[in-house]
């Protein structure tokens, strides 16, 4: 199982969850480039200016582990960033479980995504305050000498470490991208876990991640917000094991 | 709720893992227009405007599950009538009986957060304007380099020898048209510099335009010639009289008009328009030449800003329109481009308020090169006077020996605060003039020095700082530190003779 952490977090908010699998399991965690513990020096503001760069890190780790039969666990966008990585290597993935998807955030003609483009303009505003105004939120740890085993030491103890420009290029590519066209090319079957009462990702777009995906399961979950798998674990693990209980019979 | 947090002077509410809020206080319901009663029971997310929404579930959440407190956090939220209140978030994670629930400490910053946004504004400006600086001194270290080394190709020619004469007058032609051309590279910089400072000063006197505008056609005409190009003019004959500095204006609309063959291609045209529109007058320069690209049409006057592609730029640094929209300021009048795209030509209008003419008569338009003020009068003689130049450059040290020695001055030079030092001991001089930036001793040291020897005698020789640094304090401390005047760099030279003649205590001879 390769569990693909959201924007604006890194691999630590899979610790609720990820370990109930374990026992079954190989569990395989990573940052993308430019995330939490990953080497910061391989960013590339051209290959992560898309969604496409990101699916590349995905084929990387399942290609350098030579990992098969991969069930992938996307949250968020990683829903879409792992379904285009097995549009490149439909072979590798067996099953995929998508957590929060959304193929495109912005509304449309004929789709609410949930936001207007002016929202996202507002998010990088707001970014940008929290980031670059002043350092003491969200980037205890801004790594300007990966060398230094201090600074590594502190990293280690700080969840969630963004370097703010990286940040504001991942939430351009995943707020102003839209991805839709590619969903319905996808083969890989997988079960859609849709929170109730999700801001980011509303039950509408849930429907329709679940129409355009061909052998897609959906669950509405009792939980609330866009991070079952923080908020609500328990719920998120059960379901997720119940589909795979059902789908590996 | 305990009545202090109740009302205390922030807002507070307690939230549920699941992201439902528990309880809310009066301070939080006054500034989101609700009961907190309401506010109690409805989902976090409702309370946030969109793009705080995101940011809420995507980084503030998830740092708040993993680390049990966020500080400091900048979001927006929402009122019930749909207004966002701007506020500082500080949230703390911790079991309380069979759960765990978040306590919220929420400021209000609207006053605060438009000074914040107006920061960050700047800063994002300021990171802008260093970039674009960066890419402008790259650009401007090429476009001298270019003529630097025609001149130099050339002057080895010339000194290796066995040109012959048609050979030799064509390496001189060379050298003579790439040291113009550096010239006014240098000159646009020099500009752009003073109109930085504001220091730029323009000589205004009554003008007519029409002759200026024939001086500048008659000036391009060759160029258009070479490449085919027609220049169609239409010139209103009415007097058309503005307070300007005829030379800043020529300048202006070489511009305009150089720019505009450079960019026409072979046989295409030009139309060059003088008209009077109510209380102004309109020079306008039309091309048929690439025109100019929608989007960067707002930035053609923009200083150190140039269209992208640098590389198949036609030469020359691109700052040209930039003088010219800051000289029209500076005259009260305006300049503007429009293009209908790229490669459908372009058109640059000047518009320059007319002078109220004084009865009927109307005022008179002095002779171009016509001077005003003191360069037309006749520089004072600095015949007897021994003067001391110290200056570590050599070049500049010859450049003062030539133009005071031109003045009748006795001059003597020395590089270095010690030479100046022995010169001056040795025969002192009637007036010291000092370059401030010198290597192993500045002016500064210099002048003390010099001070402090001149107190046994009572003696004070008059002395001037040359200076590259013009802000007040450099002035005011080279004055402290004994110098009588502080002139700036580049030196205006008939104001160094003039000074040095007004120190020793001589008047001008007209």
């Amino acid at each position: 199982m390769l569990f693909a952490h959201g924007f604006g977090c890194d691999q630590s908010m899979w610790r609720y969850v990820a370990p109930a699998f374990e026992e079954d399991y190989q569990v395989v965690l990573f940052d993308y480039v430019g995330c939490g513990k990953s080497d910061w020096s391989a960013y590339s503001a051209e290959r992560y200016g898309t969604l496409e760069g990101y699916a590349r890190d995905v084929l990387d780790i399942v290609e350098a582990f030579d990992l098969r039969d991969v069930i992938f666990v996307g949250h968020s966008v990683s829903s879409v960033v792992g379904l285009l990585a097995s549009l490149e290597a439909p072979e590798r993935f067996e099953r995929a479980i998508l957590v929060g998807p959304s193929p495109c955030y912005v509304n449309d003609a004929g789709y609410a995504g949930g936001f207007e483009r002016s929202d996202i303009e507002g998010l990088l505003d707001l970014m940008d305050k929290n980031y670059i105004g002043w350092a003491a939120f969200l980037a205890p740890v801004v790594m300007k000498n990966p060398g230094s085993p201090e600074l590594v030491q502190e990293l280690q103890e700080s969840f969630c470490a963004t370097d703010p420009r990286v940040t504001r290029e991942f939430a351009k590519a995943t707020f102003l991208s839209d991805h839709r066209a590619s969903m319905a090319k996808v083969r890989v079957p997988s079960l859609i876990l849709q929170c109730t009462d999700d801001a980011i990702a509303p039950d509408a777009v849930g429907d329709w991640m679940h129409r355009a995906l061909r052998g897609s399961d959906f669950k509405l979950m009792k939980a609330t917000g866009h991070c079952p798998h923080m908020s609500h674990p328990a719920e998120t693990i059960e379901l997720m094991k119940e589909y795979l209980a059902a789908t590996s019979a | 709720m305990d009545p202090i947090l109740d009302t205390a002077p922030c807002g507070f509410l307690s939230v549920a893992d699941d992201g439902y809020v528990i309880e809310a206080n009066a301070t939080l319901g006054a500034m989101l227009r609700r009961a907190p009663a309401a506010i109690a029971g409805s989902h976090v997310d409702r309370l946030f405007a969109p793009a705080s929404r995101i940011f809420y579930q995507t980084h503030v959440f998830p740092t708040l599950k993993l680390q049990g407190t966020v500080h400091e956090v900048y979001v927006s939220l929402r009122d019930a009538d749909d207004e966002d209140v701007p506020v500082l978030l500080n949230a703390a994670r911790r079991p309380r009986g069979e759960r765990f629930v978040s306590d919220w400490v929420v400021v209000p910053m609207r006053q605060r957060n438009q000074y914040e946004n107006e920061i960050l504004k700047a800063r994002k400006t300021a990171e802008a304007a260093v970039r674009s600086k960066d890419e402008f001194l790259a650009v401007v270290s090429h476009e001298l380099r270019s003529p630097l080394g025609a001149i130099s190709g050339w002057t080895h020619l010339l000194a290796r020898g066995g040109l012959d004469a048609a050979e030799s007058a064509r390496a001189l032609a060379a050298i003579e048209r790439n040291v113009r051309q550096q010239a006014k590279l240098v000159d646009d910089i020099l500009d752009l510099g003073r109109m930085a400072s504001g220091k730029l000063r323009l000589e205004v006197s009554p003008i007519e335009l029409a002759p200026i505008v024939e001086e500048v056609l008659e000036g391009v005409a060759p160029a258009a010639q070479a490449k085919s190009i027609r220049i169609d003019r239409i010139l209103d004959t009415r007097p058309a009289t503005v307070s300007g500095d005829a030379d800043r204006l020529q300048q202006v609309l070489w511009n305009m008009l150089t720019n505009a063959v450079k960019f026409t291609p072979h046989g295409g045209k030009v139309q060059v328009r003088l008209e009077r529109v109510n209380s102004s007058v309109e020079v306008s320069v039309s091309d048929t030449g690439k025109g100019i690209a929608p989007e960067f049409l707002p930035h053609v006057f923009d200083r150190f800003r140039q269209e992208e592609g640098a590389a198949d730029r036609e030469g020359g640094l691109g700052l040209g329109m930039s003088i010219a929209s800051q000289l029209l300021e500076l005259h009260g009048g305006t300049i503007r481009a429009a293009s209908a795209g790229q490669g459908r030509g372009a058109t640059f209008t000047v518009r320059l308020p007319l002078m109220v003419a004084h009865g009927n008569e109307q005022p008179p338009a002095p002779a171009r090169g016509e001077t005003q003020g003191l360069a037309a009068q006749a520089p004072p003689s600095l015949e007897g006077l021994d003067i001391l130049v110290v200056d570590n450059e050599e070049e500049a040290r010859e450049l003062l020996r030539a133009l005071l020695g031109g003045a009748g001055g006795a001059v003597r030079t020395a590089a270095s605060v010690a030479e100046a030092l022995m010169q001056f001991q040795a025969h002192r001089p009637h007036v010291l003039v000092s370059d401030i930036e010198m290597e192993g001793g500045d002016g500064y040291a210099l002048i003390r020095r010099i001070r402090e020897i001149e107190q046994a005698s009572g003696a004070r020789t008059p002395a001037i700082a040359l200076s590259a640094r013009t802000r007040n304090a450099d002035r005011l401390r080279a004055l402290t530190a004994g110098f009588q005047l502080h002139l700036p760099k580049p030196v205006e030279p008939f104001e160094l003779v003039v000074a040095i003649a007004n120190l020793a205590g001589l008047r001008s001879r007209s």
